[in-house]
């Protein structure tokens, strides 16, 4: 593809971006809410228009910065994905779909608002309920909405300017004509005690925030903006300031021409047409000022109501990017070229909403889910500064860092304090939610993981314990089946990495090359990575035969050196972050072996191991007639899935082995062990007599053996030099071991209980 | 001196399955360069459909299925508003002696809804445009 074909997907110029910012908030506190509002806090809800601009503010700066550095589709839910990883991901993901559907059917109900003015629209019974004429015009409106977005039937830039430019110009020339109208007595008192006075302009604030969500889905659409890096903070920041201004002066002219007590619901539902009734009337024009204002007011919530819509499959498609829902969401119709079925489940969840909902609800709703994520939209760009990664360069950058995101994180959060508990409890149940489903759904299909963790990962000897912990114990599982290879000596290598990539490739999983460097334990780690090749020559070389064995397996592999004072430490720390199925050792007597390095350390297998484990005793690896001894238990379990992969890969001949004190007991146990285990075409030995005898009789046709630990931390006392079980000394072929996992559950580790 | 219609041609393809059997309706014919075509609608103005990142991976999903009949297919990706001109515009840059597409069938309601893209193909182009049976045995 050329570089000017590049440039043709880059359709939205400044211009564009304001209007899509400036388009969806002008809906929203201006036609519908100053009702709610006037209500809320009285003429001093002009000041709680102005504080919601300013919490926007930072957050559009910070959105801004993210935006330049990831011109990513998905905007805000991407920036958190990809700084914290896939739970908050999750969290923010969610409460961006969830906030911007409970936003368009609060724009839809004010559409409906307005269409009730003019249509006499009746109310209905559906069954068991009731509905408004104001909610049965906003079904119909909304699903109008849905179907035009489900077409794709797009009105073109042109006409999006026009409608704006239209929006603005109405909105002037009724505030120029209120001015006229405005009595300063009708403002006084600025704080009425009836609301609560000052105290109310916070709370007041909870409920307009809804107007000024629209500024961070200019960044949804950041990778179809020209000159990004410019014109996307002026876009952002820019909508933010100019509908902030309109705002203010709007709300303080609604409440100097009609006293603030008349605006609320109780009196009227549309108190702009009432403001501007009096406003024209002072021309003569009372008839065309309203019918201008209620045709702004249909344009103005409609516009919101799409846009969100369009925001919300973007949210859904970098969602299935990532895989925290399934890609199915987002096919693209054949014909329409649209994400049809996204935006069908959320054009289903606004009609709900639209049912079960008033407006307020609706609006409080939207502007909580909005400010979790503007909240943790601030903390992702604290995440990305300082996490210091090589790929984020934003060609814009917030100024004062970092007072912007800590004060844009610290207001959004705040700002839900000033909810009430039942909408603080809603919210809250919609981050479990998010949590719930990445813990159930998500976390086993997501690869990506979060900079945050690797950060924290990648220097775990330097972090707190707990947030080591904390961040391998969320890491995604990607679906994937990972073993891990330490690699020493490199005499074995070669055997080790065949073991395990033949599983691996059985399972579709990947093999995780490790070569652990261990420093004397007065050597800070840190120095020992930087003089690695004062510790062990050639350190590298092992690592590059691995990939090499392990790409001509054709599986995926990857290699890391870790640093650790203690070798097993460090092996099973790094399983655990890396969050392996399985980690396959080698086991030797030679002085590069891993039994005389630690004699004494590794109390932590006791504990259990954090996965299943094979350690391998190299005599050749020949995996043609495989010998399985079993008694029963989770480890002969282990060893019996691994004979069967084994033999998918090589086609080996597997016997199995039970040793009884009567052939006929011994026989109904293996029959039923082998059956249980899918051994269909195994041959079944049952001994009788001393066991190791009859496992080294068993043994002497076989190449290789598969033995479950049978013992609780077998492994801990074969490290520690003191195995007992001889037999596997005694026997020719190569001896596996295996030891399932007895790792905690994940509950236990959230809750610290370590 | 005359032009075979087949010289070189311009096949647009919508998504994947479409690309798979337009290739396997041209696969009988004796044809020389294949550019296969795939627009990318965009808002020119507004925000597109369908997240420019996903409208591309269709391209290349697309074109994959092309060449496995063609391998040698040329490919090309265009922006456009309006697919049907974003078609003639490289069919005349390429200077293509035909237009080649696979009508899709689709209702008469999303024929008035979205436009006739095939009649307006038709008439629009000025170079032949060749229109594919759409009945495929797989």
């Amino acid at each position: 593809m050329t570089e000017s074909n590049e440039e043709l997907a880059k359709d939205l110029g400044l211009l564009s971006a304001l209007t899509i910012g400036i388009g969806t908030m002008i809906g929203a506190g201006i036609f519908v809410l100053p009702g709610e509002a006037a209500v809320a806090a009285g003429p001093a809800v002009a000041l709680s228009f102005v504080v919601g601009g300013i919490i926007s503010l930072f957050t559009a700066l910070s959105a801004s910065e993210l935006g330049t550095a990831m011109p990513k589709a998905g905007g805000s839910y991407y920036y958190v994905n990809h700084a914290l990883g896939p739970l908050f991901g999750s969290v923010a993901g969610w409460g961006n779909w969830m906030g911007l559907a409970f936003a368009s059917a609060f724009y839809t109900l004010g559409f409906g608002e307005y269409l009730a003015t003019f249509l006499p629209i009746p109310a209905l019974m559906l069954g068991p309920v009731g509905l408004t004429s104001f909610q049965v015009g906003a079904l119909l409106a909304g699903a109008a909405f849905i179907a035009v977005n489900y077409i794709g039937a797009k009105e073109t830039g042109s006409v999006q300017i026009i409608i704006v430019t239209f929006l603005v110009g109405i909105l002037t020339i009724f505030s120029v004509l209120g001015i006229f109208q405005t009595d300063l007595s009708t403002l006084r008192p600025f704080f009425p005690a009836e609301t609560g006075g000052v105290s109310a302009v916070f709370p007041a604030t909870g409920l307009v925030f809804v107007s000024f969500l629209g500024f961070a889905k200019i960044t949804t659409v950041a990778e179809e903006l020209k000159n990004p890096g410019r014109n996307l903070p002026l876009a952002v920041v820019g909508s933010v300031v100019i509908v902030t201004v309109m705002y203010g002066i709007i709300m303080v002219i609604l409440m100097g021409v009609v006293n603030w007590q008349q605006l609320g619901p109780s009196f009227t539902t549309t108190p702009v047409l009432d403001v501007a009734e009096t406003a024209f009337g002072t021309l003569g024009l009372a008839g065309i000022g309203v019918g201008l204002l209620t045709f702004a007011g249909l344009l103005a919530t409609a516009s919101s109501a799409n846009a969100s819509i369009l925001a919300s499959s973007r949210i859904n498609f970098a969602m299935g990017r990532d895989k925290l829902i399934s890609d199915k969401l987002n096919a693209i119709h054949p014909n329409f070229a649209t994400p049809y079925r996204s935006i069908a489940v959320t054009g289903a969840l606004i009609l709900l909403f639209i049912v079960v909902g008033d407006v307020k609800t609706l609006a409080k709703a939207g502007s909580v889910l909005h400010l979790i994520v503007y909240g943790l939209l601030n903390i992702a760009l604290i995440v990305m500064r300082q996490a210091d990664v090589e790929e984020y360069q934003p060609d814009f950058e917030v100024p004062l860092y970092p007072v912007v995101p800590i004060v844009g994180a610290i207001t959004s959060f705040g700002l839900i304090a000033f909810m009430k508990p039942i909408e603080i409890a809603l919210s809250l149940v919609f981050v479990a939610g998010g949590l719930a489903w990445y813990l159930l759904y998500a976390r086993g299909v997501a690869e990506k993981k979060g900079i945050l963790s690797q950060y924290i990962l990648n220097r775990s000897e330097e972090m707190p314990p707990a947030a080591v912990s904390a961040a391998s114990t969320v890491q995604p599982d990607g679906g994937a089946f990972r073993v891990m290879v330490p690699l020493a000596n490199p005499q074995t290598e070669k055997d080790l990495i065949t073991l395990a990539s033949a599983i691996a490739k059985q399972r579709g999983g990947t093999v995780d090359a490790v070569h652990i460097v261990t420093a004397p334990d007065q050597t800070p780690l840190e120095h020992a990575a930087d003089h690695v090749d004062e510790l062990e020559e050639e350190y590298h070389a092992i690592l590059d035969d691995a990939k090499h064995d392990a790409e001509t397996f054709g599986v995926d592999v990857e290699t890391h050196t870790i640093y650790s004072h203690r070798l097993f430490e460090g092996i099973f720390n790094a399983a655990e972050s890396h969050r392996s199925a399985l980690v396959v050792l080698g086991w030797e007597e030679e002085t590069h072996g891993l039994s005389d390095r630690v004699k004494d350390t590794f109390d932590g297998l006791t504990d259990g191991l954090p996965c299943d484990c094979l350690v391998l005793k190299d005599r050749g690896f020949d995996p043609d007639e495989i010998l399985v001894p079993t008694a029963g238990g989770p480890d002969s379990d282990l060893s019996a899935e691994v004979a069967k992969l084994l033999q998918s890969e090589y086609d080996s001949h597997v016997t199995l082995l039970h040793v009884a004190d009567s052939k006929e007991d011994g026989t109904t146990f293996l029959q039923e062990w082998a059956d249980t285990h899918g051994f269909t075409d195994a041959a079944l030995q049952v001994e009788t007599g001393d066991i190791e005898t009859a496992i080294e009789r068993a043994a002497a046709d076989s190449t290789m053996m598969i033995i479950g630990a049978t013992e609780r931390g077998l492994l801990s006392r074969l490290v520690g030099g003191n195995l007992v079980l001889d037999v596997v000394d005694d026997v020719e072929c190569s001896v596996l071991l295996a030891e399932r996992s007895r790792t905690k559950g994940l509950l236990e580790r959230l809750s610290g209980d370590e | 001196m005359s032009q075979l219609f087949t010289e070189s041609i311009v096949v647009p393809v919508a998504n994947r399955e479409d690309a798979q059997a337009t290739a396997v309706a041209l696969e009988p014919y004796d044809i020389g360069d294949i550019t296969v075509l795939h627009v990318i609608e965009k808002g020119e103005g507004v925000p597109d459909k369908t997240p420019v990142e996903q409208s591309k991976q269709i391209a290349t999903e697309s074109f994959a299925a092309f060449r496995e009949t063609f391998p040698e297919a040329k490919t090309e990706i265009t922006y456009r508003r309006d697919v049907v001109a974003g078609i003639i515009e490289v069919a005349r840059d390429t200077d293509a002696s035909a237009i080649v597409f696979r009508p899709r069938d689709s209702a008469r309601i999303f024929k008035f809804l979205a436009g006739d893209r095939s009649l307006r193909l038709i008439t629009e182009a000025k170079r032949p445009v060749i229109a594919l049976s759409e009945e495929v045995s797989d």
